[in-house]
């Protein structure tokens, strides 16, 4: 008998068809155009000037559509990032997806006390640690913005103590184009070399315009910066349906995408072909309580068709959220909220997916809710991978065998059973299905006190590798300078 | 005439065009102006601002009944002498230096409008210094701060020192709000208030004055 060789169709979401893609494209196009930005950085304008931008009011900029094809002809298509002992990590092209932390939280829920509390410098490393630690978690953020440091250079110590609890990818925010040197300066010497770094990237910037349409000039210093050193970077603005955008998710979108656009412009014409993350963060604003959502449908909707307009239009790897909620603790809801954005971002194929383990619309970070997190990724992970449909798994010849196996006979028993069900089922570490008394006999715990647990343990037990004596000398060499 | 009832609903309601015809109506009537604006305007706001707070109003319907009320304020206004029109108190407010975030500045600042403060709006990365000269300028009876990252609270203890060093810390109230920003913070700096959203703003702000 022949042997079947059927590709395996993956469960994908679509949101969009190609004419609303191009219309929402065309819409930011308009925007860029007609309405036109605020361009506060002199030398970004200045680039824009020279390249037919028509200039008003002294920093108003209004774009011709080519000056955007041709950013997006110039910027690379795939994205890599390494981790910190020369690795790929990740490779950012087509339909790759992973999943990360998120940055700046002003609280944390403690994970001895359950307090929220303002979070230390201390919580930066446990997070990264973690995160090191997690498999399914693919890169770290601070998740954390520590009372306990000079706030001058707040972002130069959380980067430093993220590179000192973690080996996988970071991706950093900093302030502007003075702190972000310190920051390039940490992770050359980690990798032993600037050169290293532009060749194998370990690190990737987040920074945000304003919605909408401003671009102050800290944020373009950061910009032209990762540009010429080849740092990828990604800049969504805020663009929430609502908040800095119309409330319609179209318009919100064609806001954002604009932003977008306008940030590639300049990061291509500074450098060009350095790596740009594209994509806007489009969440709503809360009718009721006037909060920005991070555990909202509009959000994984929004990026959804971004991966639709990626596919269709932009061809470039794109920046997506999952994994957070706006309930106060880890409770039911936020476990709701979190696999809500961590399958649809899976589904929808979104590249560089953060703010996993964010509670309280972003204000509090919880150790728990990314161990809980990891699991849901799993869990995802498992469903997106299909049916493999082949003679192995229609499995013809077990059925034979058990079938007319006679009584007593079980597929429990069978050695297709054996052979297969590792990579057959989804098999759960916290998720619960113990029969009753067994649960009720390990004090009947609930998903949270698991998690709770499983935190502790890895914070106990894993070991992250250690950073060369050298590098730690130049990291607090840096550090005392700053 | 002392009934405002259908002024008041149309506010409530976020009709505009009945509104500005209701104030037009009383005007014509010879109703005390006062009177429109405490017992038709600043009533219904009040109204609105308690439907709100107990959930049965979204933010935009507030809003929209806010923009309600000052185009209701666009008839009366020029109708008053200069000084006459009894606000509640003239509110300064701004972002804090470094913080370009102001959607929920921008929500406290319309809600206080509507609820009948005199509002001035600095806009985003306010300095202490700009925010001092603006209360001596307009003698300010509250200095709204709003700041968005823990990076940028301290602008607000800065603020609140300059307002001490110009000699018009006693003169003002301080309020603080923003998300990263705690009831604890504001006691911790000496603020007079601090309020976690816009609705409790307006309270905080009525309390800080005494008024009702
Ligand atoms: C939208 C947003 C932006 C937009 C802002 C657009 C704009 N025009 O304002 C953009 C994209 C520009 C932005 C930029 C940045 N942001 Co931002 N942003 C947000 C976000 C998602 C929502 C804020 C918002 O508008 N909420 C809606 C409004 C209505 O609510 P609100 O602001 O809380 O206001 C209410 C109350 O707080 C209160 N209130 C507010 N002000 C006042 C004042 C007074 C006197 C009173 C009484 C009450 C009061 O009443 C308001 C109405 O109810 C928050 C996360 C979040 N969900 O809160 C992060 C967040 C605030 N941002 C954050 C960060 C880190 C940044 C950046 C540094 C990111 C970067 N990598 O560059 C930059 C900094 C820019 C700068 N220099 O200011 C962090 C702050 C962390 C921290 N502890 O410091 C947050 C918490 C996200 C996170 N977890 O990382 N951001």
């Amino acid at each position: 008998m022949e042997s079947l060789e059927i590709p395996t169709f993956q469960p994908r979401l679509r949101v969009l068809n190609r004419e609303q893609a191009l219309a929402i494209h065309g819409a930011a196009l308009e925007i860029l155009e007609k309405t036109g930005f605020k361009m506060e950085h002199p030398r970004a304008l200045k680039m824009l000037a020279d390249r037919d931008c028509e200039i008003s009011d002294g920093d108003w900029v209004r774009m011709p559509p080519h000056l955007v094809e041709e950013a997006l002809k110039s910027a690379p298509k795939q994205i890599s990032l390494y981790d910190q002992k020369g690795a790929k990590a990740i490779d950012l092209t087509g339909e790759n997806s992973f999943y990360g932390t998120g940055s700046d939280a002003t609280f944390t829920r403690d994970v001895e006390t359950g307090e929220r509390r303002r979070a230390v410098l201390k919580d930066v490393g446990n997070f990264a640690t973690l995160v090191d630690g997690l498999e399914n978690i693919d890169f770290a953020m601070s998740m954390a913005n520590p009372e306990d440091v000079p706030i001058d250079d707040i972002y130069v110590y959380v980067f430093a103590e993220m590179v000192k609890n973690t080996t996988k990818p970071i991706v950093f925010i900093a302030d502007s184009g003075r702190d972000i040197a310190k920051i390039h300066e940490i992770a050359s010497s980690v990798v032993r070399g600037e050169e290293e770094l532009q060749r194998k990237p370990f690190i990737l910037n987040y920074s945000e315009a304003i919605s909408p349409l401003r671009f102050p000039e800290n944020v373009m210093e950061k910009l032209i910066f990762c540009a010429q050193k080849q740092i990828p970077l990604c800049l969504p603005s805020g663009s929430n349906a609502g908040g800095g955008a119309p409330v319609t998710l179209a318009g919100a979108m064609a806001l954002g995408i604009a932003e977008n656009l306008v940030g590639l412009v300049v990061h291509q014409l500074a450098g060009k072909g350095s790596p740009f993350l594209f994509g806007p963060n489009v969440s709503a604003l809360d009718m009721r309580s006037s909060v920005v959502c991070y555990g909202c449908p509009e959000w994984s909707l929004t990026q959804a068709a971004l991966a639709d307009m990626r596919d269709e239009i932009y061809g470039l790897p794109i920046w997506a959220f999952a994994g957070a909620s706006d309930s106060k603790v880890v409770d039911a809801q936020a476990g709701a909220e979190a696999m809500f954005s961590i399958i649809t971002a899976l589904l929808s194929r979104a590249n560089l997916i953060h703010d996993v383990g964010f509670l309280e619309y972003g204000s509090t970070s919880s150790l728990e809710m990314i161990t809980m997190a990891n699991e849901l990724i799993a869990m995802s992970r498992f469903y997106v991978k299909g049916i493999p449909v082949n003679d192995g798994t229609l499995a013809l010849e077990a059925i034979e065998r058990v079938g007319r196996g006679g009584p007593g006979s079980i597929f429990l028993m069978d050695d297709h059973t054996y052979d297969h069900f590792m990579e057959a089922l989804f098999l759960p570490k916290l998720l619960d299905r113990s029969r009753y008394d067994a649960w009720k006999d390990e004090s009947a715990m609930d998903l949270y006190k698991r998690c709770n647990m499983e935190t502790k343990r890895i914070l106990f037990e894993h070991e992250v590798a250690p950073k060369a004596d050298v590098v730690l000398k130049e990291i607090e060499h840096i550090l005392k300078r700053t | 005439m002392s009934d405002f009832k259908g002024l008041t609903e149309a506010v409530i309601k976020g009709d505009i065009q009945t509104a500005v015809a209701e104030t037009q109506t009383a005007l014509d009537a010879g109703a005390n102006l006062q009177d429109i604006l405490d017992k038709g305007l600043i009533a219904a706001m009040d109204q609105v601002g308690e439907k709100f707070s107990t959930g049965q109003m979204f933010v935009p319907q507030m809003l929209r009944s806010a923009k309600t009320m000052q185009e209701c304020m666009k008839l009366i206004k020029p109708l008053f002498q200069e000084d006459e029109l009894a606000t509640k108190g003239k509110v300064v407010i701004g972002t804090v230096r470094q913080d370009l975030h102001d959607i929920g500045k921008n929500l406290v600042a319309m809600m206080m409008e509507g609820a009948g403060f005199a509002i001035t709006d600095l806009g985003v990365d306010v300095s202490p210094k700009d925010f001092t000269q603006k209360a001596q300028e307009v003698g300010a009876d509250i200095v709204a701060m709003s700041a968005l990252l823990s990076t940028t609270m301290p602008a607000m203890r800065e603020t609140i020192e300059a307002l001490q060093e110009a000699g018009i810390r006693d003169k003002v109230k301080v309020m603080i709000g923003g998300a990263p920003v705690t009831e604890n913070f504001a006691s911790e700096i000496k603020a007079d208030s601090y309020a976690p959203d816009a609705g409790s703003a307006v309270i905080a702000a009525k309390k800080l004055l005494s008024i009702s």
